[in-house]
């Protein structure tokens, strides 16, 4: 509100004088617009109009807004707005100590939160070069894993979900129900575990676990084989996932994509192989991938890393090692001074923090590289020439947390 | 069997039949015990609760037309009716912010079931809803969208703060981004804590819900919007 607006005919329909273009209830980029890309985006030849999607849309996976200029049926351009859910995590991080960037991070990503979580703890790890027990390495991938599967599963739900099927996403949340409890009998929380610790983990296993781990076991493969059967041949499914929201390997890497959506282009880049951490390198496991680089690869690529996590969580069991859980760290925790990043692969990419800390017990700065936020960037190249119906299949085989998004 | 006395047909099959116009002279008044409600001034400041039921017959129809007998209708006041068919199909609206959406949605599928509790399933549209569950941390700039979402819903509808965030800003209270308690611009019905709340959490706080908007304790219109702490403190 710096200068008084000039009174404008609508986008709609000219003969209404509006303050700033209707349909959008709060222009953004505020009109007139300051950049160019904003005054390409705003002007619209004839025939286009302007459409809003969301913040509050059934499948836009949280609150993300899309403002979509259409021909017709046809998508020509979009622009999303994001910032719905900023909470300012980053910087709550610098007012508390170490310890409580744990579960200040957690919410981030929410339905994998056992992955933000680690983020401070790995930083903190290794300015301190600090040596975790090996059995809490072990402990540690195990809920990794467990809980990549149960983002995963949801993720196969949701895309069906934003396909018009309702069924698969009961079989997710039925999947996802029974991982979350069983980590919720490990860690005493459902959801967001803030398990984690600088040093190690939050307590043992316990016998609660193991039995509801059993039993899930016994019966894990079978399920997966459900969904398949569920969804795979399904006629409808293919024809609106295959060659639909496709990028080549050059812009995917130019455009900073990493996980599965990466690994559809054809490059193996997982980072649990590329730069290994904790004690994946001990355990065998393959990264699978595809060359199609489209909606289908993605959603086959999930199916994949879920066995594959089942055949990490197998090997882990055998191998777990006895030991202490937690190192011994003193109360005041001051971290070293020094910058340090960490990346991990996370159900989404490659997660990574960069931490610098001062030599007091609070972090200076925690940088949070989300990569649901440089993989949901790219809707902007997938997404013209498509349909309207088209666009929450693309954007949400690209799996966004709109947690981890707008921090 | 003598025929064309009334009632002597019913006393042969067991039918119910109108009672002859010299068995009953005065309207049965069925006292109210359905419900009360906790301000005699609610809805628009209407009668007390104590009226009974029958008290437009009685004005209204001067008693000729109101001869009750062995009927199978139940006379009821139209509002308490509709009431509990408020209740028991509240349509909460999809509208998830953030973590907590996700145990609202494990709340509406198959392993915790909300429609078991007469929680329809989610509607898309404000429109069509109920309900405001609002789920996960508001922050300043959705706050404006939300509030557009709760004016675009009929009335009566009603609002669920579902997690700590919702109710007093939780562990982002200290946050420059983050709305500190929806009670600060909407009202609310129940408050439902935790970071997040278990779905059996969402569901008794429904369950909650429903009690209340049976006993009418809903009203929203009158209820101080803002903060709840007193000035000077």
């Amino acid at each position: 509100m710096t200068e008084a607006r000039t009174r404008i005919p609508s986008l709609d329909d000219p003969e209404i004088i509006v303050d700033t273009p209707a349909t959008i209830y709060d222009a953004i980029p505020p009109y007139p617009p300051t950049t160019e890309r904003e005054a390409e985006f705003y002007s619209l030849k004839d025939g286009e109009m302007l459409i809003n999607l969301g913040p509050q849309h059934p499948s836009t996976h949280g609150v993300l807004r899309v403002v979509m200029k259409i021909d017709g049926e046809k998508v020509v351009d979009l622009d999303p707005v994001l910032g719905y859910l900023h909470r300012g995590v980053e910087k709550i991080c610098e007012n508390g100590d170490w310890h409580h960037a744990i579960s200040n991070c957690d919410p981030l990503e929410y339905i994998a939160s056992m992955f933000s979580e680690a983020m401070p703890v790995m930083v903190a790890e290794k300015l301190l070069d600090l040596e975790v027990p090996r059995r809490a390495e072990y402990i540690r991938v195990l809920a990794w894993e467990l809980n990549r599967i149960s983002s995963h599963a949801l993720f196969i739900g949701w895309l069906a979900l934003d396909l018009g099927a309702v069924t698969p996403i009961l079989y997710g949340f039925i999947e996802r129900d029974e991982i979350v409890e069983m980590l919720a009998a490990l860690t005493g929380q459902k959801l967001l575990f803030n398990y984690l610790r600088i040093g190690g983990v939050n307590g043992d296993l316990n016998h609660e676990f193991l039995s509801r781990l059993g039993t899930w076991m016994s019966h894990a493969a079978q399920r997966i084989e459900d969904q398949q059967t569920l969804i795979n041949e399904n006629e409808i499914f293919i024809r609106r996932t295959r060659g639909l929201g496709v990028i080549d390997r050059e812009m995917a890497l130019k455009m900073c994509l990493s996980g599965p959506p990466l690994r559809a282009t054809g490059i193996p880049y997982d980072v649990r192989r590329a730069h290994p951490y904790s004690v994946y390198p001990e355990l065998e496991f393959d990264i699978p991938t595809r060359t199609e680089g489209d909606s289908w690869a993605r959603y086959w690529l999930h199916l994949e890393e879920i066995k594959q996590s089942l055949r990490i969580i197998d090997q882990v069991l055998h191998r777990m090692p006895d030991g202490p859980v937690m190192t011994k760290l003193p109360r005041l925790l001051r971290v070293p001074p020094g910058r340090a990043w960490v990346a991990f692969e996370s159900p989404r990419g490659q997660y990574g923090a960069y931490g610098i800390s001062d030599g007091t017990d609070q972090p200076f700065r925690l940088r949070i590289h989300d990569p649901s936020y440089f993989n949901l960037q790219t809707v902007g190249l997938m997404m013209p020439g498509h349909l309207i119906a088209d666009t929450m299949a693309i954007m949400s085989s690209l799996d966004p947390i709109m947690g981890g998004i707008d921090k | 069997m003598e025929v064309g006395k009334p009632g002597a047909l019913a006393a042969a099959t067991g039918a119910l039949v109108p009672a002859d116009d010299a068995s009953v002279s005065t309207p049965i008044v069925i006292p109210n015990t359905g419900w009360s409600a906790a301000d005699p001034t609610a809805y628009n400041g209407g009668r007390a609760a104590t009226v009974a039921h029958l008290h437009e017959l009685e004005t209204i129809g001067k008693g000729d037309d109101a001869r009750w007998g062995a009927l199978d209708v139940i006379p009821a006041k139209a509002d308490l009716l509709l009431d509990y068919l408020r209740a028991n199909s509240l349509w909460p609206l999809l509208s998830g912010l953030a973590c907590c959406a996700m145990e609202m949605m494990s709340a509406a599928t198959s392993v915790n079931d909300m429609d078991r509790f007469n929680m329809f399933p989610f509607r898309a549209s404000p429109r069509q809803a109920d309900v405001l569950i609002v789920a996960g941390t508001l922050s300043t700039k959705m706050a404006g969208p939300l509030i557009r979402l709760w004016e675009q819903m009929p009335e009566p509808k009603w609002c669920v703060a579902m997690g700590d965030c919702t109710c007093s800003g939780g562990r982002y209270k200290r946050s420059y981004a983050t709305v500190q308690g929806i009670d600060r611009v909407m009202p609310v019905d129940v408050y439902i804590p935790g970071c997040p709340p278990r779905p059996e959490g969402l569901i008794y706080g429904m369950l909650k819900l429903q009690q209340l908007v049976v006993e009418r304790r809903g009203r929203w219109a009158e209820r101080r919007v803002g903060p709840t702490v007193p000035d000077g403190l």
